[in-house]
């Protein structure tokens, strides 16, 4: 019986949710209902009175927020400003006027805060009409011993350090949060669908809703427009980057780890350490100096044309005949082939420390008894040790994967100012072969100021990491095993 | 004899490994000391040697290099995005940890989830609600960019207060202790050995990152750059030629107290990773 009940709780949260509201609002007496509209009458009424007037005054503050932030705003979202920015240099005084203009984006900003701040408002009045029936409920218990006491403003001050203090805890993180995280992601929808780019920059010029029109464009082919084109090439070059980049210096990684941890293997401390010297460079610093180091006229080429290997390259045609040097990062090939290299370099010391730590907690008599089966090293390994590598690493591996897509440093700081693209096509979208669409992303903004592809091509990234996200996550949280050992 | 052998060529192969990664990093050291000022494009090894480029760096600041004013303010950025960001990090490890509230779980899981999308795709909203905020190109606001979305990562440390007895807590709530001075007086002491973990995980972002800082301070002046937008500057095309062992030099400075710090905090970074996942 009771476990139906729980059940019914569980499948409807949200009906639940309502429905307390509405008792609290059908049983509420005279106090409760008027605390609709004053939210502090019912506190204020069952003698909570400090509590009731600093409900109240949240809710004046709102009321103010709302006149004097929300509505003007929000009047002007539908539109996203209608004044043209416009200044007029009086000839008698040499002072320049500027008229009081619409900034579109200051106004799309303040109406999706405004929006928040009416959610988050709307949900405190819910709580605040639920605790003030329970407050109700209470105070018209009959005396008893069991009849709980009413709560005086310090005690509920205190509250908040001992049984609530998880909320003193959570609320400035909380407050960093909606700032850094949620604010901006709500933004970057809304650009999306909005004409945001060179030819609309606030304060200068307005920009205003255009639908999917970005989306569309994203997918769509013609003489000017290439985007579709772009986006296309750049997709399936970021999966491929994603999938080489994870898996190269995953296996890389296990076995250099398994190298090192070898028997044979003398001061293993030390061998790591080399190892991670060269991953605790900062790595801004490593990777803009290897993109000198294999430069079009760099050190590495002119130790290959000394050596002959520049002229082998040619002859084999690996090289084009009408260059005398390897174009490292300046090809298309060649730079892929780079990147994914350089990125074995960055990444496998990394993934070699992480698998020495699961390395050394592997049952290692499962190992030894297979080999008295007569099992060779090779068998073991691939029968024993990875199936158990990939058990403990592979919520990491995804993860791994969509930190990958966004890999923005090794690509941006070895191709940036280095490679030139030739195709005429994807100049016209500002993209190159080698880009990933985070980089790509970047220079849209950063370069061009076109903040409307910008940001549908965020949210595409978006979806694709949620995707990956959410397959990892659900295998993170299913083994979550945080009551072991408490 | 023969495993003699096998061993020698085991270390031999270890060796080249080390060699390959270490190359790049021995060339930074050396061309740091090269008394050419360009990319040194036929030989390894600089052909004079000289102190200059350290000299030039860190007593002669001119209008491209104020390395000393970089170093300041990517020390006073790193600093306090350390003390916030731990102090955030604490609180939500423990408010998950050690308190039981309705929706925790769920406030878990969300968390998480908009924690692994990463911080470059929503850069250029972050930027205009900071430059609302007209925080852009201060201190302020890139200390804000570093560590107001830090409650987030939370995972690790709330993994390790996971393993704290739950009787220790009680014993003291017995005692009268409320919930504050559980977390103060209890909780953070055990901790310590983690706290060290977070203090340079954090202590380290401002001087590895590269996008943020860029967005953020590329209209300032160059006294108020941080490091990694410092030295990026120098290799600009028309100054590469002048700068470019003195970027080098700058490198080399930059990763000396850094490679201490991640190599201290590197035994922790494996269980970081991994307790995510070791599940089974």
């Amino acid at each position: 019986m009771d476990n139906q009940v729980e059940k019914k709780k569980k499948t409807n949260p949200f009906l639940t949710y309502f429905k307390d509201l509405g008792t609290a609002i059908a049983k509420g007496d005279v106090s409760v209902k008027l605390s609709m509209l004053f939210m502090g009458a019912g506190y204020t009424f069952h003698k909570q009175v400090i509590k009731g007037i600093l409900v109240t005054l949240i809710e004046i503050a709102f009321i103010i927020m709302c006149i004097f932030y929300a509505a003007p705003n929000l009047a002007k979202f539908g539109t996203l400003g209608t004044v043209q920015f416009e200044q007029v240099l009086d000839p008698l005084t040499l002072q320049t006027t500027v008229n009081d203009y619409d900034n579109s984006f200051t106004i799309l900003l303040n109406s999706i805060i405004a929006l928040f701040l009416i959610v988050c408002f709307i949900l405190f009045w819910i709580s605040n009409m639920k605790s003030v029936y329970r407050l109700q409920v209470l105070d018209n218990e009959p005396e008893s011993l069991t009849k709980k006491h009413i709560n005086t403003f310090r005690e509920d001050v205190r509250s908040l350090f001992s049984e609530k203090f998880h909320l003193t805890l959570l609320s400035l993180p909380a407050l960093g949060v909606i700032l850094m995280n949620i604010i901006p992601i709500f933004v970057l929808i809304a650009i999306a669908f909005t004409n945001y780019d060179q030819a609309h920059m606030p304060p200068n010029a307005l920009f205003t809703w255009v639908g999917v029109s970005n989306f569309k464009s994203l997918f769509a082919n013609s003489l000017t427009v290439t985007f579709g084109y772009a986006f296309r090439k750049i997709l399936g070059w970021t999966l491929l980057w994603a999938v080489l980049a994870t898996l190269t210096t995953f296996i890389f990684g296990i076995l250099l780890a398994m190298l090192i941890n070898s028997k044979t293997t003398k001061l293993p401390k030390m061998w790591r350490t080399l190892f991670i010297v060269a991953i605790a460079v900062p790595q801004f610093v490593t990777l803009l100096l290897v993109r000198y180091f294999f430069g079009d006229t760099g050190i590495v080429n002119s130790i290959c044309s000394n050596i002959g290997v520049t002229e082998f390259l040619k002859s084999v045609g690996l090289v084009s005949q009408h260059l005398n040097y390897i174009p490292f990062l300046s090809s298309e090939h060649w730079a892929k082939f780079m990147i994914v290299m350089i990125n074995i370099w960055v990444g496998v010391p990394y993934q070699m420390l992480i698998a020495t730590g699961v390395l050394m907690n592997i049952p290692s008599d499962q190992i030894e008894s297979a080999k008295i089966d007569g099992a060779t090293n090779f068998q073991a390994f691939i029968h024993i040790t990875m199936p158990y590598i990939l058990f403990i690493q592979g919520p990491s591996l995804i993860t791994d994967f969509v930190k990958n897509i966004n890999n923005f440093n090794v690509i941006y700081l070895l191709t940036n100012n280095a490679f030139i693209t030739p195709d005429q096509k994807l100049a016209n979208s500002n993209a190159k072969e080698v880009d990933l669409l985070v980089t790509w992303l970047f220079r849209l903004t950063n370069d061009y100021y076109n903040y409307k592809m910008a940001s549908v091509i965020g949210i595409i990234v978006f979806v694709i990491c949620a995707v990956f996200t959410i397959l990892s996550f659900t295998r993170m949280i299913s083994g979550d095993r945080e009551g072991d050992y408490q | 004899m023969k495993k003699v052998i096998k061993g020698i060529f085991h270390h031999l192969f270890l060796l080249i490994l080390v060699v390959v990664w270490l190359v790049p990093i021995l060339w930074l050291v050396v061309t740091a000391f090269s008394g050419y000022p360009g990319i040194n494009k036929t030989h390894f090894f600089p052909e004079t040697w000289t102190t200059a480029n350290f000299e030039k760096l860190l007593l002669h600041p001119d209008s491209v290099v104020q390395y000393g004013a970089w170093f300041k303010n990517t020390l006073i950025i790193s600093i306090f995005t350390c003390i916030i960001s731990t102090a955030f990090v604490l609180m939500v490890s423990y408010a998950f940890s050690c308190t039981r509230f309705k929706g925790r779980k769920a406030l878990m899981s969300f968390s998480i989830i908009l924690n692994m999308f990463p911080g470059v795709l929503s850069m250029i909203a972050v930027y205009f609600v900071l430059k609302s905020l007209n925080l852009t190109n201060s201190h302020l606001g890139m200390i804000i960019v570093y560590s107001a979305g830090s409650g987030l990562g939370y995972l690790i440390v709330k993994g390790f207060m996971d393993t704290i007895p739950i009787s220790l807590r009680e014993a003291a709530r017995l005692e009268g202790a409320t919930e504050l001075q559980i977390f103060t007086k209890i909780v953070i002491p055990v901790c310590k050995p983690i706290i060290v973990y977070q203090v340079i995980n954090s202590f380290l972002i401002p001087w590895g990152d590269f996008v943020f800082a860029k967005l953020m301070l590329n209209k300032g002046i160059s006294k108020d750059y941080t490091v990694a937008i410092g030295l990026y500057n120098m290799l600009d095309r028309s100054l590469v030629n002048q700068y470019f062992s003195i970027f080098c030099a700058g490198g080399f400075v930059v990763s000396i107290p850094i490679s201490i710090l991640f190599i201290i905090m590197q035994k922790y970074y494996v269980e970081g990773v991994t307790s995510g996942s070791v599940k089974g």
